[in-house]
């Protein structure tokens, strides 16, 4: 209850912060819609042409779109430091944050908006309406969808970035991490095989962010929600450990920062 | 019990080497060079609750890398800290509470919000309640002469005013201790004496403890009662104020403009002349405190000619420390 309410008062003092430029931060997020759009329009030229890839039709892949887009989006709107983790903790800017009486992983990941991550989460939304499958337990479902993946997401985000306390780098790492899980969650998983999916759900668990949710929306079962919430507390639990233990290695800095 | 106890401390930070051009970055990407730097090597002090404690020393002395150990931003490679009864690296949210920081060169405020954005929302770290709040920034702002700033941008502060809000916000949860890292970098003079001032006033109000960082030996004349001096990752001094200045901060340095030419056998009585720069109308000079009187300086000093423009300074505190370890080993 108390992490709440810091978490409910970081996030107000956040969004004033984005708006002091609300023109910036309209631009980014309608332009982020528009982005997300013109990507999807590749798909519906090819299922257009080919109808269905391995059992997958065009619907599908709106599903698995409306779920990555809205857990980019979420991650992005409310959690926007999980981006730029490793920069914050090789540029030492983990300072501030530490000398305050708070969770040092949740303050830093929620003390940044991404503007345009609040495009994603309603193209996410209005690619889920536009699914063709939409109905009050599906939307129910995919909200449900949306937080479980969101949580893998950041958890992957944070253990990629946490070698950065061990390599003294990790700008570069994270944007390929970034893409790589992005990439492979809106991808028709019938495409990979028996190995590509043990990586796809263990190492980079994209299929969390796309096929195992979308199934989820699609029909409701008791054994999807379990992998769904197994998958999160343990990548979370994976990445809680590797980022404290890095902690411990920390360097801080003398560089000269602001807290914008 | 003493508000802070420190044994033994050191640590040692992990540094790569790489030479120069692409190659050496590439094998250095396979085979890193890896040395280790020992940025504090084993002090040990203790500082009373409520006390006004100075640590000087020059750049790279371990200042900051200590008092980064004892807020539980760094864990120590070796060593013991105790800051009012917490062990900083196993503690840190516990004593984040009872403890305000400041650094110079790492602001709290939020760039683009008006400072009071920011203290509110630190209400809310620190679990005030709103009332609370509320009635602790007006106390502050009154306190520090902020009223008219705490709602402008923080951005469109001068840096002065900036700190001013800086150590303000600092002080919003009533701490046992504050803990300075070089607050009054890159300040002019008037600003530095301000919020020294300010600094002083509120401690001594609120009977907290100061743990002041600087290179700048005036902070230390204004604010502490007792000095450490950081050398190399060593304590080198540990003394009163008082007791530093009557025995090494005795000397100031001079330097004036004059509106005409100086003479090149410039000469002042009681001072030594260091430098005239005869272009540029200027003079250097410095004098001992204990013979020669600031007073009576500035006075013959205005006889000589028409003063444009004039700066007096205490020795860099390089040659204080020097004269300290000169100092040791004539006892030696």
């Amino acid at each position: 209850m108390r992490e709440l309410n810091f978490l409910l008062s970081l996030w107000k003092t956040n969004l004033a912060s984005a708006m002091e430029y609300r023109a910036a931060f309209l631009s980014q997020a309608i332009g982020m819609i528009l982005n997300d759009g013109v990507y999807f329009l590749v798909w519906v030229l090819f299922f257009d042409r080919f109808k269905e890839v391995r059992g997958w039709e065009l619907s599908d892949m709106f599903l698995v779109f409306g779920i990555a887009a809205g857990a980019f989006g979420l991650a992005g709107a409310f959690f926007g430091n999980a981006f730029n983790l490793a920069e914050i903790i090789t540029g030492g800017r983990l300072d501030y944050y530490l000398s305050l009486p708070r969770s040092v992983l949740l303050h830093v990941l929620a003390s940044r908006v991404v503007p345009s991550g609040f495009g994603d989460l309603l193209y996410g939304f209005l690619s889920y309406f536009a699914s063709g499958q939409a109905s009050w337990g599906g939307l129910g479902r995919f909200i449900l969808a949306i937080l479980l993946a969101t949580a893998i997401f950041i958890a992957f985000l944070i253990l990629v970035q946490s070698l950065a306390f061990w390599l003294g780098t990790g700008g570069t790492f994270t944007a390929l991490a970034v893409n790589a899980i992005i990439t492979f969650a809106i991808y028709p998983i019938t495409l990979f095989n028996q190995a590509a999916k043990v990586v796809l759900f263990l190492i980079v668990p994209a299929a969390f962010l796309g096929a195992v949710p979308a199934g989820f929306v699609r029909a409701f079962s008791w054994p999807t929600l379990g992998s769904m919430a197994l998958a999160a507390a343990g990548f979370l639990a994976l990445a809680l450990t590797l980022f404290h233990l890095g902690l411990r290695r920390y360097e801080s800095g003398s560089a000269i920062q602001v807290e914008v | 019990m003493p508000a802070i106890q420190v044994k033994n401390l050191t640590k040692t930070f992990q540094t790569r080497h790489k030479a120069a051009g692409l190659t050496a970055s590439v094998r250095a990407l396979f085979r890193p060079q890896v040395s280790a730097v020992e940025a504090v090597r084993g002090i040990s002090f203790e500082m009373e609750a409520g006390e006004l404690l100075g640590f000087i020393g020059p750049n790279g002395a371990g200042k900051s890398t200590t008092i980064k150990i004892l807020t539980g931003i760094l864990f120590p490679t070796s060593g013991e800290a105790s800051v009012l009864g917490y062990t900083p690296w196993r503690q840190r949210r516990q004593l984040a509470y009872h403890i305000g920081t400041v650094f110079g060169q790492r602001p709290q405020l939020w760039y683009h919000l008006p400072a009071i954005d920011t203290l509110t929302l630190f209400g809310k770290i620190y679990e005030l309640d709103d009332r609370q709040t509320k009635r602790r920034i007006a106390e502050l702002a009154e306190a520090f002469e902020i009223q008219d700033l705490l709602e402008t941008p923080v951005r469109k502060l001068s840096l002065g005013q900036r700190m001013r809000c800086e150590v303000a916000a600092s002080l919003l949860h009533k701490p046992k201790l504050l803990l300075l890292d070089e607050p009054s970098i890159g300040l002019d003079v008037v600003a530095k004496q301000h919020i020294r001032d300010a600094i002083r006033e509120m401690a001594a109000r609120e009977n907290v403890g100061v743990l002041l960082t600087s290179h700048d030996a005036g902070d230390l004349e204004a604010l502490c009662k007792r000095v450490i001096i950081l050398h190399h990752g060593q304590i080198v001094y540990q003394d009163k104020v008082s007791t530093l200045k009557r025995s090494f901060l005795t000397s100031k340095l001079v330097e004036v403009r004059y509106a005409q030419q100086v003479a090149p056998d410039f000469e002042i009585a009681g001072t030594e002349t260091l430098k005239i720069a005869r272009e540029r109308y200027g003079v250097k000079l410095r004098f001992d405190t204990r013979r020669t009187p600031v007073e009576s300086v500035l006075a013959r000093l205005t006889e000589a000619g028409d003063v444009v423009d004039i700066t007096i300074s205490d020795p860099p505190l390089e040659e204080v420390i020097a004269a300290i370890y000169a100092q040791a080993e004539r006892n030696a």
